[in-house]
């Protein structure tokens, strides 16, 4: 019961409130009544008594105020009134509240944004069952360890069957298809899989099965598994569709199963159509049997308990027997595993990481302009604040309403943050790479508001306890006389010197690792490829290996695909290769040797990208002849075979020798071993990736070794739709079962090679841009708070015949000082920082020499600017009404 | 006259449960009567007495009523509860058992 009477007690003077202060008034007055009455009985006047009385009483205002705090529900109008209160203060400084809530904002938004696109990438757990137990496997030589390669089908098959680790491995490598029969011929993506993929990943068919490990033996029939994506577009969801047989690559297969759109494998590859045994693949089928041929990559899962250190050295004892075993094949080779999660994030973790910590900085940056605002309010409002500690608020009162104030807004600067963020992912999700895997998940979802929700706090707590500190100091009268001006002096200024300082060296961290990556970005772009991609247009055309399946008709293909653009006016200058320099396939590199040349002893080998060119590809390309001669019609079949190299070749494998009139042996497998004679050198091209260094590359004439399609270049200054439809023409008018994909503008294509650095570079600039811009506002802060501080010293100073430029200099004086002292430190770090984002750099080295010295000036001009205001500000300082003022 | 003692830290709370067990009482009723019948040894402070007061009310250990009173008009008027009568109890023995351990000490030292 008394339970319950205290309740609606607190409840009712909840409620009641003014009624309870009113009834606690009249108590004390009969108080004091009586005391008068006392003392008049005793012999004063009224008004003496009066005033004894209220004397004796004692302090009214701290009594009432402790019966209040007996209620027990105080807080919870101290709260309301502190929010009041709050909000009260902040609409009366409008321009303090909006740049607070404007810093907070960005600072709580940008994390936001990047903590989103994080959670989407770094966070989830992969989509398989006990995921840590997923390992991917590559074939590496024992040499070089970071050069990965696949694993041959013979060598899978062994491994498979004799490790004791895993539970189960199982091989995938894709294949592009042709898809037809089902509406306009299309090029699905295929998965060429060992049928074990399935249940290793766990797989569950919408409808029908996944392959069965009979569907993966040589000989089986030939059966495939659709993408639920596939079944809906092309066969439009077709009940009836398992059984029924598709045409890929003019082959039939029968449809076994279909798999959710939710299944991918590997996570964040390209989308995946179809999956059929590896055996069944027109190209790879007949590759497996050839143990030279590292086809495969490999996914393992662990057994239960088995830990990653004790499955490599098992994997290392196999790869040694199996070198043993077949020394010309795996000699030199061995077996890496890796966690599955790590190849997925690998390329893109340390960019992710540099981002997050880069808006971690900013963060910091945004919370010290805040706590740097609010040390200042708070040294000016120290008056007011001892005047209400002297009328009886306790010092916890008052830390509690100035928190109650920070964490205002903080939680409003945190939800102009969340407004920022959801408005920077909707508009960077194009812009994201596009191997950054699952775009379409990312979203400002509960777990990132609750981070934003849980940032804002934490920054209302860093920044609005310090100012609570310092305006509560034990001296109220010093407060309460001199108001400002003491504290301002002894903690506050310290502090505001110590957080502008951090600030400015947090932004030069900032500022200097964006400049390297813009610089680095710049060399990028503007870096010689080794060829004109201006007014050329590429396109993929692709012959299906079952109808087209000699190298004959490969080639009278090609033939007829060029004589027919040739016969268009506008596409005269055209060419055929595969593959294409920054092709998103990759590039084919080959081993060769040396004819005349001593062997290599076992285990080396020399290797070198591979392209098979049309005799006009250079010249569409503009790649420039060194030496020799370039390809021509003569270059046939029935005459010698021929091979051009690039000048890396010529210089690194022919070191002062004239490599025209040489041979070389190598070639595109099957036929790997075919000699052909060197009759020409022309210039590096940039094959791999604008920001690598050109590698040696042979060519070879696209008519002594057709492949089953290949690019389509045209040069023209035709526009780009033009000439796209115009391959098309030309392509459906040799076969309109043919699919032409892919067509695109080179510079375009070029761009989407360097889309991920340009992305990353673009954030990281902004993030400096705006780290520049705080910082800037927290040095006009503090030097304008200072100078109106000393308006009196500087009026003194000009009665004395102080001249401008001894203000000037007085005011950007100390502005410079603290930039310089951010600057020395900031440098420092950047200096110690940035080397870990060495590898993300393009021929520029982390402690750049131009950067830092930009970043320098670049910071030191702004912050001299952003005092130049208070400064010119001071100069206006009427000596008189400076002296008067106070 | 001799400025009465400070009261012991915590008996207050004694002091006034005791006070209004007799009969109800308001404020100033309940200090005038800690001072006369300790003979004028104790003061309770008014910056303690109305806090303690409302705490006690709080405590659901007193209970309040406007009624009139002797001083002509109507006043607060405190008085025990059940709960009030059980606590006075406890601060009674406790009490007891503090001051008979002070005249031990000092007796004995």
């Amino acid at each position: 019961m008394r339970i319950f009477r205290i309740i609606q007690r607190r409840a009712r003077s909840l409620v009641h409130r003014s009624r309870a202060d009113a009834e606690l008034q009249r108590e004390i007055e009969i108080h004091i009544q009586q005391l008068t009455k006392e003392a008049v009985a005793a012999g004063m006047t009224e008004t003496e008594a009066r005033a004894r009385a209220v004397r004796n009483f004692g302090p009214i205002d701290p009594t009432k105020e402790k019966c209040r705090d007996t209620r027990g529900v105080n807080w919870i109008q101290d709260f309301t009134q502190d929010l009041h209160y709050g909000l009260r203060i902040l609409l009366d400084s409008p321009g303090f509240t909006a740049i607070a809530i404007l810093t907070i904002g960005l600072g709580i938004g940008a994390n936001t944004a990047i903590f989103s696109i994080v959670d989407a990438v770094l966070l989830p757990s992969l989509p398989y069952r006990h995921s840590n137990q997923l390992v991917a496997m590559f074939n590496v030589p024992v040499k070089r360890p970071d050069a990965i390669a696949g694993i041959s089908y013979r060598d899978f098959t062994e491994y498979r069957k004799q490790n004791g680790v895993f539970s189960e491995i199982a091989g995938n490598t894709f294949h592009d298809l042709t898809l037809t029969g089902a509406g306009e011929p299309i090029i699905v993506n295929t998965a060429d899989v060992t049928p074990e993929i399935f249940p290793l990943l766990n797989a569950k068919p919408l409808a029908g099965r996944t392959l069965l490990p009979e569907d993966g033996k040589p000989g089986a029939a030939a059966v495939a598994v659709v993408s639920e994506n596939l079944w809906r577009s092309r066969f439009g969801s077709s009940s009836g569709l398992v059984g029924k047989s598709i045409a890929l690559d003019m082959r039939s297969f029968t449809v076994a199963g279909i798999l959710p759109a939710s299944f991918r494998y590997p996570e964040g590859a390209p989308r995946q159509d179809v999956w059929i045994s590896v055996l069944q693949d027109p190209l790879f089928g007949p590759l497996a049997s050839q143990p030279r041929v590292g086809l495969l990559g490999a996914i393992g899962r662990l057994k239960p308990g088995v830990p990653l250190a004790k499955a490599q050295a098992e994997m290392d004892t196999l790869s040694a027997r199996l070198a043993k075993e077949f020394p010309d094949e795996d000699s030199g080779l061995t077996i890496r595993i890796k966690p599955y999660w790590e190849t997925v994030i690998g390329n893109v973790r340390l960019a992710l990481l540099v981002l997050l910590s880069a808006v971690g900085l900013l963060l910091l940056i945004a919370c010290a302009n805040i706590a740097n605002l609010l040390v200042s309010r708070a040294t000016t409002r120290a008056r007011e604040i001892a005047v209400r500690i002297a009328l009886g608020a306790s010092r916890a009162r008052i830390v509690r309403q100035l928190l109650t104030e920070s964490a205002l807004l903080a939680l409003l600067g945190g939800f102009a943050g969340i407004l920022l963020a959801v408005f920077a992912v909707r508009t960077l999700r194009p812009f994201l790479p596009s191997e950054i895997v699952q775009i379409s998940s990312i979203h400002v979802g509960g777990s990132v508001l609750a981070f934003a929700l849980l940032l804002s706090l934490a920054a209302a707590l860093a920044f609005g306890l310090a100012p609570a500190l310092i305006a509560t100091p034990s001296n109220l009268q010093i407060n309460i006389k001199e108001g400002s001006e003491r504290t301002g002096k002894r903690g506050g200024q310290h502090l505001r010197n110590f957080l502008v300082i951090a600030e400015i060296s947090l932004a030069v961290v900032l500022l200097v690792a964006g400049g390297l990556l813009l610089r680095s970005f710049a060399l990028v772009t503007s870096v010689n490829p080794g060829f004109d991609p201006q007014n050329v247009t590429e396109a993929e055309v692709s012959l299906p290996q079952f109808q087209y399946s000699t190298p004959q008709q490969w080639r009278a293909f090609s033939n007829q695909l060029l004589a027919r653009l040739d016969a268009q006016p506008g596409l005269r200058n055209s060419a055929l290769a595969a593959p294409l320099p920054m092709d998103r396939q990759g590039q084919a590199n080959l081993e060769f040797s040396i004819v005349g040349n001593a062997p290599l002893p076992r285990g080396k080998s020399t290797s070198a990208n591979y392209q098979t060119v049309s005799p006009e590809y250079f010249r569409v390309m503009r790649i420039p002849l060194m030496s020799g001669r370039f390809f021509s019609e003569q270059d046939s079949p029935s005459h010698p075979k021929v091979a051009i190299i690039s000048e890396t070749l010529a210089q690194r494998y022919f070191p002062n020798q004239d490599p025209i009139g040489r041979q070389m042996r190598f070639g595109f497998p099957p036929d790997t071993n075919v000699s052909r004679e060197i009759v020409g050198v022309v210039g590096d091209v940039r094959d791999v990736a604008l920001s690598q260094k050109p590698g040696p590359i042979m060519y070879v004439p696209f008519a002594q070794a057709p492949l089953y399609g290949g690019e389509v270049v045209v040069r023209s200054s035709l526009s780009a739709s033009s000439v796209a439809a115009a391959i098309r023409q030309a392509v459906y008018s040799i076969d309109k079962n043919l699919p032409v994909t892919d067509v695109e503008s080179f510079p375009n294509a070029l761009g989407q090679s360097i889309s991920r650095e340009r992305f990353r570079t673009f954030l990281l600039a902004s993030f400096s841009a705006l780290a520049l811009i705080l910082a800037a506002i927290g040095i006009f802060g503090v030097v304008s708070y200072s100078a109106s501080q000393r308006r009196q010293e500087i009026g003194i100073r000009v009665a004395l015949g102080a001249q401008r430029a001894d203000v000037l200099r007085l005011i950007l004086g100390q502005g410079a000082k603290l930039a310089l002292l951010g600057l020395g430190v900031g440098i420092v770090f950047a200096f110690l920082l940035t080397r870990l984002m060495a590898s993300m750099l393009y021929g520029v080295s982390p402690s750049d020499p131009v950067t830092f010295g930009a970043v320098a000036i670049i910071l030191f001009v702004v912050a001299v600017t952003a005092c130049y205001i208070p400064a010119r500000r001071a100069l206006r300082v009427d000596p008189l009404v400076a002296l008067r003022y106070q | 006259m001799p400025k009465p003692s400070d009261l012991l830290q915590g008996t207050l709370d004694l002091l006034i449960l005791r006070t209004i067990a007799r009969s109800p009482l308001h404020g100033w009723g309940i200090a005038k009567r800690i001072q006369t019948l300790s003979g004028d040894e104790l003061s309770v402070g008014q910056g303690s007495l109305y806090p303690a007061l409302h705490r006690l009310e709080n405590q659901g250990w007193i209970r309040a009523k406007w009624e009139e009173s002797d001083l002509g008009r109507p006043a607060k008027i405190y008085s025990l509860t059940p709960q009030g009568r059980k606590q006075l109890e406890r601060e009674l023995q406790s009490w007891d058992r503090l001051s008979s351990a002070v005249r031990l000490l000092i007796q004995n030292a």
